[in-house]
């Protein structure tokens, strides 16, 4: 495998200067609430204004409200939102994730109805994936959607959905028949639909984004199906393999690393100065990879195999950066302290260990990884 | 991307020229007589420099392709050392000889004083049986000067490197030593960092060929142990050192064709160097018994990285440099997400 070099063009390198122009009127420092890269917080205002900007929805199609650019012009916008710590919660699934999966695989009415409104900034969605006893062998699922006169009847607990509580969607993975890998469907669910229950499950920086989603007899239309009866488990394994070669996986400590960066000076101790080179090295290092897998996607390659091994280093090295930082900190810092990147730290801290689980575990991936280097062998 | 026709000449010449039992006759008996001419006379030994200068033509990514796979398959022959010395040659517009050439990396110990050369060079690799002897320094009066020294004014005493290969203390006494304007001696340390992050991408690269092939037939427990996860953790480990350096090395060499590339190529050598750690315990794991022998491959190419891990500057040297650049900035991010950096370290 080896991926070929490539940087940003002039053009890109202007979207990058208007997206940072726009963050400093939009978010001026000290106004909003840090976020640790994906995890932002929840602001519809910011997402609707990121929308108006033409910055959702970015590679979907003009004809359904997308904005019809590439893979490598969307990561220059989330570079740039996810280094500020920009509340992206709103729009972040449905972002990356849904938009996307519903321009593959959706009906004509399901594109002209979702599309616009995600890259609007109306829509938020989360994933419906885990399940109580599902994690990394999501195969295994049991929620059930049954099929009835109406539509689908389903039955079930969905688990570890992040931003449920708040999302107007659920792109959710159900079991339609017992096929292991064949009966998995893909529905988009309407989280206001009778029988659903959302609670949250505090997490352990104690924040409330985290929820159980119950099903109990929730009536869902056929049209609300995405794809296929049947074809959730390929669609599903797509969309992850997707989301997994992108920048926020490396680049969640972005606010605190610059705010370290920025407070010491060129007479720092040696140690604290070479690490700060360590981590500038391996930052531009990992940009580096997401832009040439961005540029793959962009000339229709399918690059599954390095979005797997850029995640499972990325998501080390981040883990890696927290370490890094709290060892020049001195102390243990304030999870309620009046400084936003001590707390921020503090945030990181604690929900560091995540990184290499959600979107598929280290294990997972190095598994991946070794089945089709193993193939190419 | 690299010229076709080059990638295939280099894919089947350094594999079939270069087996691994010639790379051990090299290190035992010294370099084989004939090898290196015959590269000279392959275009290889030149790649980068213009042909106006003597060379081969092609430009800095084509060396790039020549360094990648003279480390894959640990090539005998000093390719980055002649490239240093015909880049700095070239630069102020002195000739190229024939033959194999070299660097004196660090010149601290040596002053020059008009037209003389003297002091202690230290280590210079592949010094003994190179046809000339560049280097890049301050003289007395505080000008930048290259220099070309005839090996015949120098006094060499051999040595090896971890890996075998030459590496030789040498101390200078030259009364009227060839000299020209120019060329910052910060460059020649740049370009040796590139050059070696290519050879330390090649070498992972021929790691991890070697590893993937060994773990798919090596059976323990009745199965390949390939099939074991543990196992599997540093094949993977070996993909991803190899992914990440070589695509660094390739950055870095595509922003030196337009820029001086400080950051870049000092954040590509840090990144190369640390990888090399991780892939050399890697690949020994993965291996068992068999890799730590010198009957066994595996040794050509770790012992290799290192050596080439630390050369022009080690992970930390650079890393510092790279943290000094940037302290109190408030520009890590747009440092390393713009092309070219916006610091220049």
């Amino acid at each position: 495998m080896r991926l070929a070099a490539t940087e940003l063009s002039p053009s890109e390198e202007n979207l990058r200067r208007e997206v940072r122009e726009f963050l400093a009127t939009r978010l001026p420092p000290g106004t909003y609430r840090l976020g640790l890269g994906m995890s932002g917080e929840i602001d519809r205002q910011f997402s609707r204004d990121l929308g108006t900007q033409g910055w959702l929805g970015m590679t979907l199609p003009p004809e359904y409200g997308g904005g019809g650019r590439t893979a490598v012009e969307r990561l220059v916008v989330v570079e740039e939102l996810l280094s500020a710590g920009a509340p992206v919660g709103w729009h972040w699934v449905a972002d990356r994730q849904s938009g996307p999966g519903i321009a593959r695989f959706g009906t004509d009415a399901q594109k002209r109805f979702f599309l616009p409104r995600i890259a609007s900034g109306e829509l938020s969605f989360a994933i419906g994936m885990s399940e109580p006893d599902s994690g990394s062998d999501l195969a295994s699922l049991r929620t059930r959607a049954v099929r009835t006169e109406d539509g689908w009847r389903v039955n079930g607990t969905k688990i570890w959905t992040s931003g449920a509580a708040e999302a107007t969607h659920l792109l959710a993975l159900f079991r339609t028949s017992d096929d292991r890998h064949g009966g998995l469907t893909q529905f988009i669910v309407d989280t206001t639909l009778d029988g659903i229950g959302v609670s949250r499950i505090p997490f352990i920086d104690g924040t409330g984004h985290f929820c159980e989603v119950s099903f109990e007899g929730v009536l869902i239309g056929d049209d609300m199906r995405l794809g296929e009866v049947g074809a959730g488990w390929g669609q599903n394994t797509a969309e992850l393999a997707l989301e997994r070669g992108g920048v926020e996986r490396w680049i969640s400590l972005a606010p605190v690393l610059e705010h370290w960066a920025a407070s010491i000076s060129a007479t720092a101790p040696r140690w604290e100065l070479a690490d700060l080179g360590s981590v500038a090295a391996r930052c531009w290092a990992f940009h580096g990879l997401s832009l040439s897998i961005a540029r793959m996607v962009d000339q229709g390659a399918s690059p599954t195999v390095e979005a797997a091994l850029a995640k499972e280093m990325a998501t080390r090295f981040e883990q890696e950066c927290v370490e890094i930082v709290r060892r020049h900190y001195g102390r243990t810092p304030d999870l309620d302290s009046p400084d936003a990147h001590e707390s921020l730290l503090a945030r990181a801290i604690l929900v560091g260990p995540s990184w290499t689980i959600r979107g598929g575990t280290t294990e997972i991936l190095r598994s991946i990884i070794a089945k089709e280097l193993s193939r190419g062998a | 991307m690299p010229d076709s026709d080059l990638a295939s000449l280099l894919a089947d010449y350094f594999p079939s020229a270069f087996p691994p039992a010639a790379v051990t006759a090299a290190e035992v008996n010294g370099p084989a007589p004939g090898a290196w001419d015959a590269a000279e006379e392959l275009g290889l030994t030149l790649v980068g420099v213009g042909e106006d200068h003597g060379g081969s033509g092609g430009d800095l990514l084509d060396l790039l392709e020549v360094l990648l796979a003279s480390g894959e398959w640990a090539v005998p022959l000093p390719l980055a050392e002649t490239g240093l010395a015909a880049w700095l040659l070239a630069a102020v517009g002195a000739e190229i000889p024939r033959g194999p050439l070299t660097v004196i990396p660090a010149t601290a110990g040596l002053v020059l004083s008009g037209d003389r050369l003297t002091g202690d060079a230290g280590r210079v690799p592949w010094c003994m049986g190179a046809a000339r002897v560049a280097a890049a320094l301050t003289d007395d009066a505080g000008q930048h000067r290259v220099v070309s020294i005839d090996p015949a004014d120098l006094l060499i005493r051999p040595g090896s490197d971890l890996a075998g290969m030459p590496n030789d203390h040498v101390t200078v006494s030259a009364d009227r030593v060839d000299s020209w304007p120019g060329v910052d001696p910060g460059q020649l340390f740049l370009r040796g960092a590139l050059y070696r992050a290519a050879q330390i991408a090649g070498a992972i690269n021929g790691a991890f060929s070697l590893t993937c092939q060994y773990v798919a037939q090596r059976e323990q427990f009745g199965r390949p142990i390939g099939r074991f996860q543990a196992v599997q953790a540093h094949v993977v480990e070996l993909a991803e050192a190899a992914a990440i350096t070589t695509l660094a090395a390739a950055r870095a060499a595509r922003a030196a064709v337009t820029g001086p590339a400080a950051f870049e190529i000092l954040a590509a050598k840090s990144v190369a160097a640390r990888h090399a750690a991780l892939a050399v315990r890697a690949a020994h794991q993965a291996h068992g018994a068999i890799g730590m022998t010198r009957e066994y491959r595996l040794q050509q190419l770790t012992r290799r990285l290192n050596c080439w891990r630390d050369d022009f500057g080690t992970e930390q040297s650079l890393s510092l440099r790279l943290g000094t650049a940037l302290a109190g900035s408030a520009g890590l991010m747009a440092a390393a997400t713009s092309a070219p950096s916006t610091v220049g370290a």
